[in-house]
């Protein structure tokens, strides 16, 4: 019995010990992780590599062209969607603000989504008698956009039977809001074929 | 005679093993990271300035082959110690018409970037 017993524990310890993952990952299947950097010919809608090369080539030739000197506040508007797709240009304008901000040639101030929030904060600091008065944020001190950004997306779609052609046109211009002139103007074009 | 052909076989084998010498540093050719094979594509001049606290890039290519060829490149950008100084850029597709010359810009993500590799890849 005992011999028995034990043949068991052993057999179930060298089982065990076989089946110890030296892998750190979790199930399996078809599911994995691609390059984010990838070129992406999945369908020819919009996709990641638009966004990513709109996005690149814009704010390099912002940066690049000199107009931000002394890293300008500036206000960021909706990317005007005239395409018959859905695009989230909201997407767009976050890539841009971020990697301005990383190239560190300019300063934004709240935009129209984030503005509510700004002001329910500064609201609720200085009316609601909840906070200590040498911590709370004085009103009338938000720095005001000396220059705005704001584009657009438009796109050309001809089908035959052989073929999907979209080309897609963005537009992306930085205006002085004192004066109203457009001090920086720069567009991409990207043509996506897909053959039946 | 065999001997002589036998000699022969041996010398150009021997001669197909030799790696070719590594690209001067600081050339063009040092610049260039191809992931496989860039058969018909010639790699030429290579423009480098400063505009505005950025580094550009400019770089021609051309296509020697008799067909239209598409390939994918990005530039990375370094550092004074040769390290990247951004995010590697998105993969750019490029389509090279028979036997026609084009150039590649860039502008560096951030002020900091000194140098640059340009990653070629052929489908």
């Amino acid at each position: 019995m005992f011999v028995r017993l034990s043949s068991l524990a052993l057999s179930a310890l060298l089982i065990g010990g076989c089946a110890v993952n030296h892998s750190p990952v979790l199930g399996s299947g078809n599911i994995s992780y691609g390059d984010p950097k990838a070129v992406e010919l999945v369908t020819n809608e919009f996709g990641s590599t638009d966004l990513q090369m709109i996005a690149e080539s814009m704010t390099r030739s912002l940066a690049q062209s000199g107009v931000l000197k002394g890293r300008p506040v500036v206000q960021v508007y909706d990317v005007r969607n005239k395409t018959s797709e859905y695009i989230d240009t909201r997407d767009i304008t976050t890539s841009i603000k971020t990697q301005l901000m990383r190239s560190g040639t300019a300063r934004f101030a709240s935009d129209n989504t984030d503005m509510q929030s700004q002001v329910d904060q500064l609201k609720l600091q200085n009316q609601s008698g909840l906070y200590k008065k040498s911590t709370v944020a004085k009103t009338g001190n938000m720095i005001a956009a000396r220059y705005r950004l704001e584009g657009s997306i438009s796109s050309i779609v001809k089908r035959s039977n052989d073929y999907k052609d979209v080309f897609y046109k963005f537009s992306l211009q930085l205006i002085d809001v004192e004066s109203g002139l457009a001090e920086w103007m720069d567009e991409k074009e990207i043509r996506k074929t897909t053959e039946r | 005679m065999g001997l002589k052909c036998i000699a022969v076989v041996a010398l150009a084998l021997l001669a197909g093993c030799t790696t070719p010498p590594p690209p001067e540093p600081g050339s063009a050719a040092s610049k260039v990271l191809a992931t496989g094979p860039i058969e018909d594509l010639a790699i030429g001049p290579m423009r480098m300035a400063r505009e505005n606290g950025f580094l550009t890039v400019s770089t021609q290519l051309s296509n020697a082959d008799t067909r239209n060829k598409t390939l994918y490149y990005r530039y990375l950008w370094l550092g004074p110690e040769g390290f990247p100084v951004a995010e590697a850029e998105s993969w750019k597709s490029l389509t090279l018409y028979a036997e026609q010359t084009s150039f590649l810009p860039a502008i560096a993500p951030v002020p900091q970037a000194v140098d640059f590799r340009l990653e070629i890849n052929t489908p």
